[in-house]
């Protein structure tokens, strides 16, 4: 009796088991026509959040970062992997995307700076937007017009002071610091109302000063978001690659990407009109 | 050579015996070169032909610190695998440790020109603690630097460049010097928080803890509800590092001085934001009234009849109550009503508040 049941037991573990393994495997669809069985993702290892790694004979090993993991879960979901990152030092190489060897290319690419010839741009995955992070003791803007009388900071040689001038247009001047230690400094102290720091560095920015500041809720539109290229001549469908960043957009992926590897989800900050 | 004492090198290194003034300075920089030399082919040979006991020192970490351990070791691949194994047991109870992986293997070491090139296991690279991954390059720097004639470190891992793993490091190059770490800031930068959080005027910052230094630091301390005795102190220390600008109590647009009698410090306020905060010393049992007056008489040089004395700078602003000049500025109320400031702040405060300037005196809740 005791015998038969086990093996009555073997027999729904062995056929149960198969079932299972596909039941698993569902998740991952079989390479299509478009989308090769392997990727090469081509990085340019600008910013420790979004990529980084070793580089070693054009190839990058040990890759790490919001765009390394991005690369490896889009190939997934085109039921592809990624075979290997190839390191593309210029981005002016990576828009060119002539002669490339590589499919993908993710490199915090801002496509209002231009064009790309011979590939195409994916949808955007991470925004560009400005953050706002205003001193202590100050309530969090609500309008564009709320900024305008403050003293405002940036960072030397980035993009947010221009892009006040721009949109915000403050009555004073932005001052400029050297570095984020000093730009950190002058808004705990107050000698400047409000920082802006591009939204995908800002979690990093606040992160372990959150007693010293004020809110980090808001933030400055500014172009559409970083987007991937997809070479013409690569296989690949942009608008699979679409389909699927929208998917990993919708199901929180995206977000979670974000506070894992930049502290904090930019997508999460409320825009200021 | 003055007083016969025998040449040294840059590092320190003995170049022979005593020499006669005349043909001193030929024999000494025949002495440098060939020790020059010496040095350098020493640097120049294989990794694996220095065999010789090194007495060095390794970089560990005490509380974010790094510190300087001494290490006797076979040159310099024995001083970077003791470096990479860490604090002994007896060093780990004395609060020494290493942001170095344990167990981040050495691939290949190789010096050229002076320059050690480390080949360092991909564990070197674990982790995505910003500060941990910038402290274990600051300590392989630092030791390496630490032995004379090495001018640089190149860190290879797996045989690769690192690109972006190390913030503040661009290891693309050769390190020359390791990043400076968040340390106890120096007198200038705390007077400079002070200057920035509006205790002290910017021209006072000079990197001296001098008089003006000691009043700001008792109007910060007053501020933050700590012992009143002006002595930059590590508590003192440690509350700036922490401390944001002051905040009126008051929401009010324009200039005004808000009075505060419980904290003992005046601020001058612009648009609800606090430029500058005086220790003040107000009056004595509750002789300073409080509610919100206007500033209606102001003179140079004003005569107090009932006081017999002189009050530079004043700015009435109730009744017979002024802003003033006077000496001494306890750090508790002290006068007859009016409130007595320092020299140095006085014609700040007589500058500030012009006819009609709203003061607010508040027994402030703290």
């Amino acid at each position: 009796m005791k015998r038969g049941a086990l093996a009555l037991l073997f027999t729904v573990a062995v056929v149960g088991c198969p079932t299972a393994a596909a039941t698993r495997t569902v998740a991952a669809p079989p390479p299509t026509a478009e989308s090769p069985a392997s990727l090469v993702v081509a990085l340019a290892l600008g910013d420790p959040g979004l990529q980084a790694g070793v580089v070693r004979g054009g190839d990058v090993i040990l890759a790490r970062g919001f765009e390394v993991e991005l690369a490896r879960l889009l190939a997934r979901r085109l039921g592809a992997r990624v075979d290997r990152f190839v390191y593309v030092p210029s981005t002016t190489r990576l828009l060119a995307a002539t002669a490339t060897g590589w499919q993908l290319g993710l490199a915090g690419i801002d496509p209002s700076r231009g064009g790309a010839a011979g590939a195409a741009f994916s949808a955007p995955y991470l925004t560009t937007d400005v953050a706002v992070v205003t001193r202590r003791g100050l309530d969090a803007p609500r309008r564009l017009a709320d900024l305008r009388p403050l003293a405002l900071c940036a960072l030397r040689g980035g993009d947010a002071a221009r892009t006040a001038a721009a949109v915000v247009r403050p009555k004073r001047p932005t001052t400029l610091a050297a570095g984020d230690v000093r730009l950190l400094a002058m808004v705990q102290t107050g000698s400047c109302d409000a920082a802006l720091v591009p939204a995908v560095q800002v979690g990093r920015f606040v992160e372990g000063h959150r007693r010293v500041l004020g809110s980090v809720a808001v933030r400055i539109r500014r172009g559409d978001g970083l987007v991937a290229v997809v070479p013409s001549s690569g296989g690949l469908d942009v608008q699979a690659v679409n389909r699927e960043l929208g998917r990993l957009r919708r199901d929180g992926t995206l977000s979670r990407l974000a506070r894992t590897w930049l502290r904090l989800d930019p997508a999460g900050l409320r825009v200021l009109r | 050579m003055p007083g016969g004492r025998r040449p040294r090198t840059r590092h320190g290194a003995l170049t022979g015996r005593s020499l006669r003034p005349r043909r001193e300075s030929r024999l000494v920089v025949r002495a440098s070169v060939v020790a020059f030399s010496l040095a350098a082919l020493a640097l120049a040979a294989p990794a694996g032909a220095t065999t010789t006991l090194r007495h060095g020192q390794i970089w560990l970490i005490r509380a974010g610190e790094p510190v300087a351990v001494p290490r006797t070791a076979p040159g310099i691949p024995g001083l970077v695998r003791s470096l990479l194994a860490g604090p002994t047991m007896r060093e780990r109870r004395s609060g020494l440790t290493s942001a170095i992986p344990a167990g981040t293997p050495v691939n290949d070491l190789s010096i050229a020109r002076r320059v050690v090139t480390v080949d360092l296991g991909a564990r070197f690279a674990t982790g995505r603690n910003e500060r941990s991954l910038r402290a274990r390059v600051g300590q392989l720097v630092r030791t390496l630097r630490a032995v004379p004639g090495v001018l640089g470190v190149r860190v290879r891992i797996e045989g690769g460049v690192p690109v972006g793993l190390f913030p503040g490091y661009d290891l693309r190059r050769t390190v020359h010097e390791p990043l400076p770490e968040p340390t106890v800031p120096g007198p200038r930068e705390l007077e400079q928080l002070l200057a920035d959080l509006g205790f002290m005027a910017p021209g006072g910052v000079d990197g001296r803890l001098d008089d003006e230094t000691s009043i700001a630091v008792l109007a910060f301390e007053k501020w933050s509800g700590l012992p009143r005795d002006g002595i930059l102190d590590d508590d003192v220390t440690s509350a700036l590092l922490r401390a944001t600008r002051p905040q009126p109590f008051l929401r009010r647009p324009g200039k005004r001085v808000e009075l505060l009698l419980r904290r003992q410090v005046a601020l001058q306020i612009v648009d609800n934001r606090v430029e500058r905060v005086f220790h003040i010393s107000s009056g004595s049992g509750g002789r300073t009234p409080t509610g919100s007056f206007h500033v209606y008489r102001k003179e140079r040089l004003s005569w107090s009849v009932p006081f017999s004395t002189w009050m530079p700078w004043a700015s009435y602003f109730v009744g017979g109550i002024a802003f003033h000049e006077y000496s001494p500025v306890p750090a508790y109320p002290a006068s007859h009503g009016c409130v007595r400031m320092m020299a140095r702040d006085a014609p700040l405060m007589y500058a500030f508040a012009t006819y009609g300037t709203p003061v607010d005196v508040l027994w402030e809740h703290v």
